[in-house]
């Protein structure tokens, strides 16, 4: 028994170790959680009265009425949510294509998804921006969407995931008299629900973290997203003035991830160790 | 009146033949086994039949209707798969409402049948569980109830207690004997197992390599083998197989001389065999007694003795090399090295010919 429990307890120096990191990692989100509590008066004076009272919600409330933060979190969640679920519907019809359908030039087409894994956003950027200025895209919803559809990862992970389900599973579903169809709806698709939302959850991170294209399409406020919008507000706040609104809108931005992240906890970590599939 | 017919069936993956002409036809009713080794071609004819493969050629009738081109779901045939493939998101009760839903059969009815193939399956309190959640010997259940509510023309099984442990697999043998008196339609099981295909079907049907080799009752498979792979394949331990050639003579009777000088008088009828060229003669282990040295048809050197309780096994040596398997009673005091004489019931034996083909015994007299 007791080898057991000494199995499960790690030894000291490695706790402390731990106990280190996780300092490190949490000591600037309570700064600044601390720092948008304050007022933006008294942080211009000397940001170490972070510590102490008096704290305030003022910050969060001019997020609410007088900012674009609003907007921007609305935005991107349109954003987000959009491209997940153009992703997932994208990605599990073309996964099920390769792992099951028979057509002309299925090998060369899966070749060519794995060759988009290999290509760096940074090659495709700047045709990609002449393409949607030339189709009037820029700065719109679906200008900020349809790059993120493009999804070689989600394909190829959707296609190893149809061809691990038995096949004996679709020959029952005929033999029940099954449409493909109500075979890919109510047999096969049910099954990918671990993939839908392990690819779901890292779709909508990447897309709502993502800054690089809104920044290069979305050109005015409304069509901000967080990240973009954000960035923009520091600049015109330098660090010293307006340093706990700064604060408090990085808090109110994280909230969807926070969210997403805890109820999503067991998909990401299963996702991160690899265990995925099966 | 037939219900399935097979029709000069062919199939072949790429370059290698499968099935090469096969046809059968079968009763309404009828329990049919397909008996033969690995790689076969049993899965593959099944399937088939099933729909889910396609022959290249030949034709599938089920009551006269050819249903070769047919959709699997339009075949009015349910299939029992080896590794059970149950729906693992459904429940057991929705499982088994998956096939009707898609056939559109109202919802009073489902519930009916549901209910009633539970209850004959003894899987009542099982409705609302997932598959994951059962044991081996209750998914199977399951899947034969998936196929009885479907209530089809034909039940096609497929190895369907190879992934049970040894008493559940006798069991659920019984169990699928009594169920079979109760649907009214015919059932097709492929199997490696002899005992099972003997114990369950009313004929079997025995593959190996791309054909069929015989069909026929399980006694008369077993004592009326077709040709030289039959002989070896039914029956356990395996018919011995001993260079023969036939002595001539004037009686009705062929009488066969062993590589070892022996003569064996038996009652396969001289007319059908071929006047000279290599014979071989397959004596069953229970129509071979061992007996003191010097007496009986011939001597031979004990290999092994393998004592199973109600019987003695004695796998012995002729002088000329081959090998016999002889049977001796429980108590057997015969011992490893001994050398003894073995006496040949010559009445039981049978003849095969160069080409394999069996020729038996005149039925009893
Ligand atoms: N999809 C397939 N592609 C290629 N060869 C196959 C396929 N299915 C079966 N075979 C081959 O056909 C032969 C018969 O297989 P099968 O019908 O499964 O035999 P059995 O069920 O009697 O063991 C085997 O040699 C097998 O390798
Ligand atoms: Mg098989």
């Amino acid at each position: 028994m007791s080898a057991a429990v000494s199995r499960n307890r790690l030894p000291i120096a490695a706790t402390a170790g731990l106990l280190l990191g996780a300092a490190i990692m949490v000591t600037p989100l309570v700064w600044t959680l601390l720092l948008s509590f304050k007022s933006n008066a008294e942080l211009m004076r000397d940001s170490a009265t972070a510590f102490s009272a008096p704290y305030t919600l003022e910050n969060y409330r001019s997020i609410l009425v007088g900012s674009s933060v609003s907007r921007w979190l609305l935005n991107s969640l349109i954003v987000s949510l959009g491209t997940t679920a153009g992703v997932l519907i994208l990605c599990s019809l073309a996964g099920y294509a390769f792992a099951r359908l028979d057509f002309p030039f299925r090998r060369t087409l899966f070749v060519f998804v794995l060759l988009g894994l290999a290509v760096p956003e940074q090659a495709v950027i700047l045709p990609r921006h002449q393409f949607f200025a030339l189709l009037g895209l820029h700065n719109s919803y679906p200008g900020l969407i349809l790059p993120g559809l493009v999804a070689p990862f989600g394909v190829f992970f959707m296609t190893q995931y149809f061809r691990a389900i038995p096949r004996d599973l679709d020959e029952a579903a005929m033999l029940d008299g099954a449409s493909r169809f109500t075979l890919f709806w109510k047999v096969l698709l049910p099954l990918t629900i671990p993939a839908q939302a392990t690819l779901g959850v890292f779709t909508f991170l990447g897309s709502w973290n993502d800054y690089w294209w809104p920044l290069i399409s979305a050109t005015t406020s409304d069509r901000f997203t967080l990240t973009v919008g954000l960035a923009s507000a520091q600049m015109n706040y330098a660090q010293t003035s307006g340093l706990g609104f700064l604060m408090a809108q990085a808090v109110f931005a994280s909230i969807p991830i926070l969210i997403v992240y805890i109820i999503f906890q067991k998909q990401i970590v299963r996702a991160m160790a690899g265990t995925a599939v099966r | 009146m037939l219900s399935l017919e097979l029709d000069r069936i062919r199939k072949a993956y790429g370059d290698t033949l499968v099935l090469d002409d096969v046809s059968l036809g079968m009763d309404a009713r009828e329990f049919i086994a397909f008996l033969g080794p690995s790689g076969s071609g049993k899965s593959t004819l099944l399937r088939i039949i099933a729909g889910l493969e396609t022959a290249d050629s030949g034709e599938v009738r089920l009551d006269g209707q050819r249903i070769d081109h047919l959709h699997p779901g339009d075949r009015n045939v349910a299939m029992v798969f080896q590794h059970y493939a149950l729906y693992p998101h459904m429940t057991v009760r929705e499982n088994m409402a998956f096939g009707l839903r898609n056939a559109r059969v109202p919802k009073g009815e489902i519930d009916e049948r549901i209910a009633q193939a539970a209850k004959v399956l003894e899987i009542e309190d099982q409705l609302d569980k997932k598959p994951g959640q059962m044991s081996g010997g209750q998914r199977q259940r399951v899947a034969i109830g998936r196929a009885i509510v479907k209530q089809p023309r034909l039940f096609l099984l497929d190895e369907p207690l190879s992934n049970l442990d040894a008493a559940l697999r006798t069991r659920t043998r019984v169990e699928l004997a009594q169920l079979r008196q109760r649907v009214d339609a015919g059932v097709i099981m492929v199997t490696h197992d002899q005992a099972e295909a003997m114990t369950l079907a009313d004929r079997i049907v025995i593959m190996n390599d791309r054909r069929i080799q015989q069909i026929g009752a399980p006694m008369e498979i077993y004592t009326r083998p077709a040709n030289a792979f039959v002989a070896g394949f039914v029956g356990s331990p395996a018919m011995t197989l001993v260079k023969a050639a036939l002595e001539p003579g004037e009686g009705p009777f062929a009488r066969v001389r062993l590589g070892d000088g022996a003569q064996v008088e038996t009652r396969v009828s001289r007319a059908g065999l071929p006047v000279d060229g290599p014979l071989r003669l397959g004596l069953r282990p229970e129509s071979v007694r061992p007996a003191a040295a010097g007496t009986g048809t011939t001597e031979a050197e004990v290999l092994l003795v393998e004592r199973l309780g109600d019987r003695t096994l004695v796998y012995a040596r002729l002088a000329n090399g081959e090998e016999v398997t002889a049977q001796d009673e429980g108590n057997s005091r015969i011992r490893m090295g001994d050398r003894i004489g073995l006496a040949v019931d010559g009445k039981a034996a049978h003849l095969f010919d160069a080409d394999g083909t069996g020729h038996h015994a005149e039925a009893a007299a």
